[in-house]
């Protein structure tokens, strides 16, 4: 479960003050898939790296399975956007996925089972010698869900991970992440600044406003369960739900000005 | 996706293969050969024939030789440049990691680094001696500077997200120095270590010229302060071929060491 109680956040350097999040609660409950969207420059990524413990508040709390985060707390994995920045090109695929596990200590034949599994749940299971940059971006991306896997997170944090790939590319990647969630019932906060991405792939899209960020709308997303990219995308309720979203995010970039 | 076969140019067949060996050995062979045609039957005492100074080569550079003076001088180089290495990237990790350290060492880091490092032989000695600890310090104080450098400079610069993904990952200690820190300054590091190799070679040669009853600079003046000119030669030939061979095989370790990096790079250039 993840918990955000009235998080702010005021980015104050070189005399210039930003109010980065204004007031922001919301709560995931454990197991749920929650996409956050907004426009851009809303502080989605400043929200993320809040609730992952990389930056510290300026008040308000953000509580992970029932502690409150002061730094990076376990059982919570994070995907970065920059794939090509998140792993070590240094590393194989296999020692890039494997290196959380060591440093938690797991035992060797256990982390050689948790590195397989999570490399075949990606689709990568041929290729676990190979280095980062000698694969696409696509199957980066893989690489960084996989480690994420392996380390057996309760709640995952995902920060536009599919906005630097292709379009083909990122709808299988829209489903991998969809079965992945099932299969590890994992608590998930997906950010996305994609509408129609927030629609197909959460159980609920949470709008954000423009900063000073609030929630704007906090819509359920009553598709089913099994979703497909052509039958769910040419779904009546889709559309629905993606018009709502829509027109809610124009209303809160137009509403930009209003006190 | 098939990459399209393409028709090397004239260029890239140059780079690699015979074509590479013959660029690369082709000038210095031209050079040899110059120099051997314009020396022969030189009788200028100074500058004697090149087949006299190979003739003398084979003779000075024996077995013994190699042992009483040659050899000593490799001991000296490799443990001063040794020390200024793993001394360097210490010292670097350190000052790169934390801001006060650096703001603390830095004044007095470009102090000493200013100093010209042949100036301290003669402090060395009065404080350590004639012996082989004093050439291998002032060969250590000389080349840590690049590596020092070098190593600040890549622990600075390495990348914001895959910090926050060590911190994410509870990638602390060791695991973190070793895979995140060292790593991602390891470029740096070999460009410096590659300046201080060649700094080493010159501080080991100086330092024997000055003080030393042996050793590969020693021998060289020793050989010039007796008029045996051809015999000088080549030791100066000597030291040059010893530069090459410690330069190819500073590139080979290179090769070894920074593969990832210089994949990383032609791949991203192709793509």
């Amino acid at each position: 479960m993840l918990e955000v109680w009235n998080l702010r956040k005021v980015y104050d350097a070189h005399g210039r003050r930003v109010e980065a999040i204004g007031d922001l609660t919301f709560t995931v409950p454990g197991g749920q898939f929650a996409c956050v969207v907004g426009p851009s420059g809303c502080g989605k990524t400043t929200l993320l790296r809040c609730a992952a413990g990389l930056l510290p508040a300026t008040a308000g709390e953000i509580i992970v399975d029932g502690a409150r985060v002061t730094s990076p707390p376990a059982g919570l994995a994070v995907v970065f956007q920059e794939y090509g920045r998140s792993l070590f090109p240094w590393l194989r695929v296999r020692d890039n996925v494997a290196l959380p596990l060591k440093a938690q200590r797991i035992a060797r034949s256990r982390r050689d089972t948790l590195v397989d599994e999570a490399l075949a749940a990606v689709g990568l299971a041929d290729a676990h010698t190979a280095y980062p940059w000698q694969l696409s971006g696509g199957m980066q991306q893989r690489v960084a869900i996989a480690r994420a896997i392996a380390y057996q997170p309760r709640v995952l944090l995902m920060d536009e991970p599919f906005a630097a790939v292709d379009a083909q590319t990122r709808a299988d990647l829209e489903d991998l992440i969809r079965a992945v969630w099932r299969r590890l019932g994992v608590t998930l906060l997906f950010v996305t600044h994609d509408i129609d991405e927030a629609v197909y792939l959460g159980q609920r899209v949470i709008v954000l406003s423009a900063a000073p960020t609030r929630v704007a709308e906090d819509l359920a997303v009553d598709l089913p369960a099994d979703r497909d990219q052509l039958t769910t995308r040419a779904d009546a309720r889709f559309a629905e739900l993606r018009g709502a979203v829509y027109a809610q995010i124009q209303k809160v970039k137009t509403g930009r000005t209003e006190p | 996706m098939k990459p399209t076969p393409r028709k090397r140019s004239l260029r890239s067949r140059f780079r690699g293969g015979p074509g590479r060996v013959l660029l690369a050995v082709g000038l210095p062979v031209v050079l040899v050969a110059v120099w051997w045609a314009a020396s022969a039957g030189s009788t200028d005492f100074y500058r004697p024939p090149l087949s006299r100074i190979l003739v003398a080569f084979a003779d000075t550079w024996t077995w013994d030789r190699i042992r009483s003076d040659v050899l000593p001088s490799l001991a000296r180089l490799a443990v001063g440049y040794a020390l200024a290495l793993v001394g360097g990237v210490a010292l670097g990790v350190l000052v790169g990691s934390s801001r006060t350290v650096r703001a603390l060492l830095e004044p007095l880091l470009e102090f000493l680094r200013a100093i010209p490092p042949p100036v301290l032989v003669p402090v060395f000695i009065l404080l350590s001696g004639l012996g082989d600890r004093t050439k291998v310090l002032v060969i250590a104080f000389g080349c840590v500077w690049p590596v020092l450098l070098n190593t600040v400079e890549g622990v600075r610069g390495r990348d914001e997200v895959l910090s926050d993904t060590c911190r994410s990952y509870g990638i602390h200690g060791v695991l973190r120095l070793r895979h995140l820190v060292l790593r991602s300054a390891s470029p740096q590091i070999v460009t410096g270590a590659r300046q201080a190799l060649s700094i080493a070679i010159i501080l080991m040669v100086i330092s024997e010229m000055i003080a030393a009853n042996n050793g590969l600079g020693f021998t060289v003046v020793q050989f010039q302060r007796g008029f045996q000119i051809p015999e000088m030669w080549s030791g100066v030939l000597l030291l040059g071929l010893l530069g090459v061979a410690l330069a190819g095989a500073f590139q080979l370790a290179e090769r070894r060491l920074l593969g990832w990096y210089h994949g990383q790079r032609t791949g991203r250039r192709e793509r």
